[in-house]
């Protein structure tokens, strides 16, 4: 039984990243403006959030510095977001590229400020936030031991992004207009929404979203920021299209995502899996593969926002 | 455009003012070229000041130079260590040295680097890191009045059908089977029976480390009388990911006492996953007991000592030029760092035993890795098991 606690823990460390980047790639995406500038994003967001929690190592520790972290990742985030929105939605430029602009800006910046600061390109942190049981909850059997045991508080902070991201886009004023924004933009201008406002909410929140996840990312898996988040980003892309643009096809795509990612890591300390002889390449192909077959039978009746990647322009018919 | 003259300008003047006792017109022009001029101006400048006498009667200019290869000069590994070994020498004799980071991981761009060094006054030219294998073989014939320091490789072109160590180069190599040997030892020694072997990318260095901390823990456990069992993988990349991490969990989770993290960040994987399970790990190349509380060990290459003694052979005319210098137990090129190690059972006395037996040569180890996966090895007391 503990091996499937073990797995379930660690699938967490993967998910969680995933689903609130993929979350915040949605608000963009259906907002009308791609973000493919995620990886960048998450890159800065976990380059701010780590340099706090070095600079701010020797006086604060536990799990306040660790929330204030996550502020600060989420600013930067949203900041470093309004460069692409400005490209995108100002500028009219052609967001694949502004966004590609900003996933090689990132990591460079993330290197010289980290060399003109310290002197040294990681930047290191010591990790104070592991929660080894949580008091009270971590006792009830079968879910204490799933969800309240060796966790980190940014997981429930991830299942928190998540309850809100769902709500707000099917249950307010605000997702309904920016869902018209991403479907049919001049309709939604017609009806009295400022198209450009929604825009820029919308891509803010995926740069305070994708700043998030990059914190969440870094934090449970090492012990320093090298300027790199390994692909996740690109990978919560394929999560936002795996789970068709909708917030609880987005979660389970997400575990789909994390299991997997976790059962190919892990699967070598786990004697049964170990047993069953099935080459580690396959686990790791699972979720690819996966993509592709779903993307080949739902490309038809694609869910993808209609106006998503198409600047708004105010005149056209 | 304008900014761009002003600061090509100023800092073509501020080498001149640190360059004053030099007389070589190419300097300034080819320093001004490389990206850290002002950075790396400054601990020559102080050498500078304190040797004036000793570098009056060279040409000026900087004898001793260092071309970084991927890294950077504090990166915790190769160019770090090369660096403290040129530095140590440099000032000990009083010798003006500066490093060269070249623009990028190239050939032709290491190769100009070391044009650009050799511009500047370098005598002694220090390339760390096997990718300066085919630079050195080319820059070795065109410069044959300099001479080359190549760590970790052997000069060869870019083909791999011809290898030359020229009389003016020296090839540096480690046996890495030796330290990751001592690590599997010890940690046996120290009481652990289940270990883990987590590697970067197969390539021979870090295969070496491997089998030999495979045999060291099996001759370990052969002494005891014990069983060891060593779970074995090649991460196939030099970073930190959660993959890596997760794998180590997982190996924690099953047991696994110590793991020796070896290739690079894959380390600091290794060492995230040890804290979360308060486990044990053993850093690599240098001493990474800083690094982290879990490491209770480093497997060392000890590359300044390798780098002193080159620049040092060099100056007082016995450099080995044209040979591949190993460093070994033998000339005290690898080891552990006792002082910083957590063992509890395994003595300073056991090291120095294991130590000498490494270099009278009672101790042999299979250090052939054209088969990377363990298969090939013989062992009475320890099971592998090689993950893919």
């Amino acid at each position: 039984m503990s091996v499937v606690y073990f797995i379930f823990q660690q699938t967490m460390f993967f998910m969680i990243p995933l689903l609130v980047v993929a979350l915040g790639g949605m608000f963009s995406e259906r907002s009308g403006v791609v973000n493919i500038a995620l990886e960048g994003i998450m890159t800065m967001g976990a380059f701010t959030g780590i340099l706090f929690l070095n600079l701010t190592g020797g006086s604060m520790s536990g799990q306040g510095q660790l929330l204030i972290a996550v502020i600060v990742s989420m600013v930067t985030g949203a900041i470093f977001a309004l460069f692409h929105a400005y490209a995108a939605i100002n500028m009219k430029a052609d967001q694949t590229i502004s966004g590609t602009a900003l996933n090689l800006f990132a990591p460079a910046f993330a290197i010289f400020v980290a060399r003109v600061i310290q002197g040294v390109q990681q930047v290191q942190f010591s990790n104070t936030f592991r929660v080894a049981k949580v008091p009270l909850l971590g006792d009830i059997p079968v879910i204490g031991d799933l969800f309240f045991k060796n966790t980190y508080i940014t997981t429930y902070l991830g299942f928190i992004v998540f309850g809100i991201s769902a709500l707000v886009l099917y249950k307010t004023r605000f997702g309904l207009r920016l869902r018209a924004c991403g479907e049919h933009p001049q309709a939604a201008d017609a009806a009295g929404i400022n198209v450009y406002r929604m825009q820029y909410a919308g891509v803010v929140l995926s740069g305070a979203l994708g700043g998030l996840g990059g914190l969440v990312f870094v934090v449970p898996t090492s012990t320093n920021f090298n300027a790199t988040v390994s692909g996740y980003g690109f990978l919560a892309l394929a999560v936002l299209i795996f789970g068709q643009w909708k917030p609880v096809k987005i979660l389970w795509a997400s575990l789909f995502f994390g299991l997997m990612k976790a059962v190919a890591a892990a699967y070598s300390g786990i004697p049964f899996l170990e047993g069953l002889g099935i080459p580690s390449y396959l686990y790791k192909m699972i979720p690819y593969i996966a993509t592709l077959i779903v993307l080949i039978f739902t490309s038809r009746n694609s869910q993808a926002p209609k106006a998503s990647g198409i600047p708004y322009d105010k005149g056209a018919r | 455009m304008k900014k761009k003259v002003l600061a090509m300008l100023l800092t073509g003047a501020m080498v001149l003012s640190l360059a004053a006792c030099g007389s070589t017109q190419t300097a300034p022009a080819a320093e001004a070229e490389t990206t850290e001029t002002t950075e790396t101006a400054e601990p020559a400048e102080v050498a500078e000041e304190t040797t004036e006498t000793a570098t009056e009667e060279s040409a000026g200019g900087y004898e001793l130079a260092l071309v970084t290869d991927l890294g950077t000069i504090d990166d915790k590994s190769f160019n770090q260590g090369a660096w403290e070994g040129l530095t140590q020498y440099a000032e000990e004799a009083g010798v003006t040295y500066k490093y060269y980071q070249p623009q990028e991981a190239t050939t032709d761009s290491y190769v100009e680097t070391i044009g650009l060094a050799i511009e500047g006054g370098a005598k002694l030219v220090v390339c760390p890191g096997y990718l300066f294998e085919t630079p050195v073989y080319l820059a070795q014939e065109q410069y044959p009045d300099v001479t080359f320091i190549l760590l970790d490789g052997e000069p060869h072109n870019e083909d791999y059908s011809d290898y030359v160590t020229a009389s003016n180069t020296m090839a540096i190599l480690f046996q890495e089977d030796q330290p990751g040997y001592l690590a599997g030892y010890a940690a046996v020694k120290d009481g652990m029976t289940k270990l883990g072997f987590m590697g970067g990318m197969a390539v021979p260095a870090v295969v070496r480390y491997g089998y030999g901390f495979v045999q060291g823990a099996d001759a370990a456990a052969t002494e005891m009388g014990v069983k060891v069992d060593i779970m074995y993988h090649y991460t196939g990349a030099f970073a930190a990911t959660p993959e890596a991490q997760a794998m180590a969990a997982s190996w924690y989770q099953n047991g696994t006492e110590v793991i020796f993290g070896c290739g690079g960040a894959v380390g600091n994987s290794v060492m995230a996953a040890a804290e979360e399970a308060n486990a044990k790990v053993i850093g690599v190349d240098v001493d990474q007991s800083f690094e982290s509380d879990t490491v209770i060990s480093s497997a060392m290459k000890k590359l300044s000592v390798s780098v002193y003694d080159g620049i040092k052979a060099f100056y007082d005319g016995s450099f080995p030029g044209g040979s591949t210098t190993v460093f070994s137990a033998e000339n005290d090129g690898i080891g552990l760092p006792m002082d910083t190690s957590k063992f509890t059972n395994f003595t300073q006395a056991d090291y120095d035993a294991i130590v000498a037996s490494l270099v009278d040569g009672s101790i042999t180890i299979s250090n052939d890795v054209s088969d990377t996966t363990t298969a090939d090895l013989t062992l009475s007391s320890a099971k592998v098991t090689f993950v893919e």
